[in-house]
């Protein structure tokens, strides 16, 4: 999808909004986060650097703002835009989600619902709160970094779910599947940069920034941009993924994802950004020990190819969590583990990376509208094409937040 | 005489004549005690009707229906408030009640009048594990069994068919009543013929503060 037809249409469902508010309870919540740093050395990506954590100084930022405008259009269609305001990257002002749900009553056992618009696949068990936030960590695992910045679908989805609590029964199921355009370049800035762990979600319009690697555009090689805008549709082709989810009581969720864009690796735009295949299987969990411990974890596994395997790359990441709650009190920690592995006809080209990071948070919600935070995050990653800008491959990096926030509802 | 002329007449005498108590405990085949069952004595002739201003609460708390069961007297008023912050969409197609209701944060809906006895089975639209009940009695003496599994009503002299009422209980109250004869204090234990259906209530143990972000 273009973005001026994006836009036109975004633009359009915003103007439907404000026409039908008066009628209908119309809900309008929002978040700010603002944090103080101690940033780590390594220039980050968003800077042109090759650094996998988002701040270049010590410095007070405007870290999250978003506002969610969500209501009913009629007893089964419902409405949510998240509207976003970023002091970081390239574009500051867009969207990161606009959906029309429909989800008509039902009291068989079985129901449908479906959904259209520009989306997140639920693949996530750590992106619940508003927004796409985590409520645990600031600096999110390096899968979830990794599909705010270059996933989304802009198509349509179809579920059937059945809710145990109806049937008498502890298990809910439900099985979904989405077709979409418009996410062609998904796998490009993993195939460079690598993972990064960050909370900064691609607007519908933005561009993500990397380092100025020589192999990427040097014009007698791969002659590549050094960004990506990762919701382009480039060859017409629709996209695909596949998906069920299961839960035991509340207490316990499992989330198996197959995700296909189906691009054709072999198109490249007037920019020369590229289609890329990109493939992956997502698998999630999470278990409430008790309401107040909970375990999330996550594996992504896939692939990417571009061109006539100018870039093929595999990538293997996971992540393990452990949250607590005391009374007011958050502690969250987290583990991640990610690698990229390239097999592909330019070794010039140099696409492995690799890194491990531990995140440790602590939020505490002084009231409905308050919270205070403070996280500490350390990582050792490698990515191998640092060394074509005379860096070293190897690098060890460490970022502590101090975060306020406040939310209304 | 007409039927509201007979049950004028049968309030007055009701009222006129000696009040006992009932204590019932209620209990599965392996005689454990059944908490949050709805006991109800429906009288030998017509029950008095509930008066038009009453009103029931079934509230909305961290996403579940509160109370869990909720009885009333047939024509009375259930008020659904919202207490949480978030928009939920109730509805029933029980055939005692089918409806749909859309509370939203800050706005009080309508009261809903359930003029027809039976079980009112509730769901929400917005948050699928969510499951409610409304169990609306053609009598004024009812209540519901304590942790214990005891309830107590308080009501005038004469004969009375004893029914009980649980989600999990899967015989139907008319299968297996108590005739029982009021004169004084009673107590009385009602055994539930068959097996419980399955026990789901661990769906309400979660707070559920961070599910999903659909």
């Amino acid at each position: 999808m273009s973005k001026v037809l994006f836009s036109r249409i975004t633009l359009g469902f915003l103007a439907l909004l404000m026409g039908q508010s008066a009628l209908n309870a119309q809900q309008v919540s929002g978040l700010v986060q603002v944090n103080l740093v101690k940033a780590d050395d390594l220039t980050p990506w968003l800077e042109r650097g090759t650094g996998i954590l988002a701040y270049q100084n010590d410095s007070l930022n405007l870290q999250q703002s978003l506002l969610n405008v969500q209501g009913k259009l009629a007893s089964s269609v419902s409405y949510n835009v998240v509207a976003n305001v970023y002091q970081q990257g390239e574009q500051h002002l867009g969207v990161t989600q606009a959906v029309i749900r429909y989800k008509p009553l039902s009291n068989s056992h079985t129901r449908f619902k479906a959904r259209g618009g520009f989306f997140y696949p639920r693949m996530s068990l750590e992106n619940v709160d508003i927004g796409w936030l985590s409520p645990y960590t600031y600096t999110q695992s390096a899968i979830n970094s990794w599909i705010g910045e270059e996933l989304r679908v802009a198509g349509v989805e179809a579920s059937l779910y059945s809710a145990g609590r109806s049937r008498r029964s502890p298990l809910s199921w439900e099985v979904t599947g989405g077709l979409f355009k418009g996410n062609d370049t998904l796998g490009t800035v993993l195939s460079w940069r690598g993972f990064a762990m960050h909370d900064r979600q691609s607007l519908h319009n933005d561009r993500v920034n990397f380092a100025d690697y020589p192999s990427v555009n040097d014009p007698n090689g791969i002659f590549h941009p050094s960004y990506v805008e990762p919701f382009h549709e480039l060859d017409g082709r629709i996209g695909f993924y596949l998906g069920t989810h299961l839960s035991y009581y509340q207490r316990t969720q499992l989330r198996y994802y197959f995700y296909d864009n189906q691009a054709d690796p072999n198109v490249v735009n007037h920019q020369r950004l590229y289609a890329w295949r990109t493939k992956f299987h997502s698998l999630a969990f999470s278990h409430d020990f008790t309401s107040d411990a909970r375990l999330i974890a996550q594996w992504l596994t896939g692939s990417s190819a571009m061109g006539q395997r100018f870039v093929y790359i595999n990538f293997d990441a996971w992540y393990l969590m452990y949250s607590h709650k005391f009374a007011a009190h958050r502690i969250s920690l987290r583990y991640d583990d990610f690698k990229v592995r390239e097999d592909d006809i330019f070794p010039m080209d140099m696409n492995n990376s690799n890194g491990r990071g531990v995140t440790l948070a602590w939020r505490y919600t002084i009231n409905a509208n308050w919270q205070l935070g403070l996280e500490q995050h350390v990582n050792r990653n490698q990515a191998d094409i640092r060394s074509t800008l005379g860096e070293s491959p190897q690098q060890d990096q460490q970022q502590t937040l101090a975060v306020v926030q406040f939310r209304w509802r | 005489m007409s039927k509201i002329n007979l049950s004028i007449l049968l309030s007055i005498m009701s009222s006129m004549s000696y009040a006992g108590n009932i204590e019932v405990t209620v209990v599965d085949k392996q005689q454990n005690a059944l908490p949050n069952v709805v006991v109800y004595l429906i009288p030998n002739g017509q029950s008095p009707l509930a008066s038009a201003d009453s009103i029931s609460i079934m509230d909305q708390v961290n996403t579940q229906f509160h109370p869990h069961i909720l009885a009333v007297q047939r024509n009375t008023q259930v008020s659904f408030p919202n207490s949480d912050s978030i928009q939920h969409h109730v509805y029933s197609f029980s055939a005692a009640k089918v409806f749909e209701l859309e509370l939203y944060k800050g706005l009080r809906a309508n009261p809903l009048m359930f003029e027809k006895a039976g079980v009112v089975e509730l769901g929400c639209n917005v948050h699928d594990w969510m499951l409610g009940y409304i169990y609306v009695v053609d009598t004024p003496y009812f209540s519901q069994t304590d942790a214990l599994g005891k309830a107590s009503v308080t009501l005038p002299d004469g004969e009375y068919a004893l029914n009980a009422w649980h989600s999990r209980i899967s015989d139907k109250p008319e299968s297996f009543y108590l005739k029982v004869s009021i004169q004084g204090d009673k107590q009385v234990t009602m055994t539930v013929p068959s097996a419980l259906l399955p026990d789901v209530n661990a769906y309400e143990n979660s707070d559920n503060e961070f599910g999903d972000y659909e």
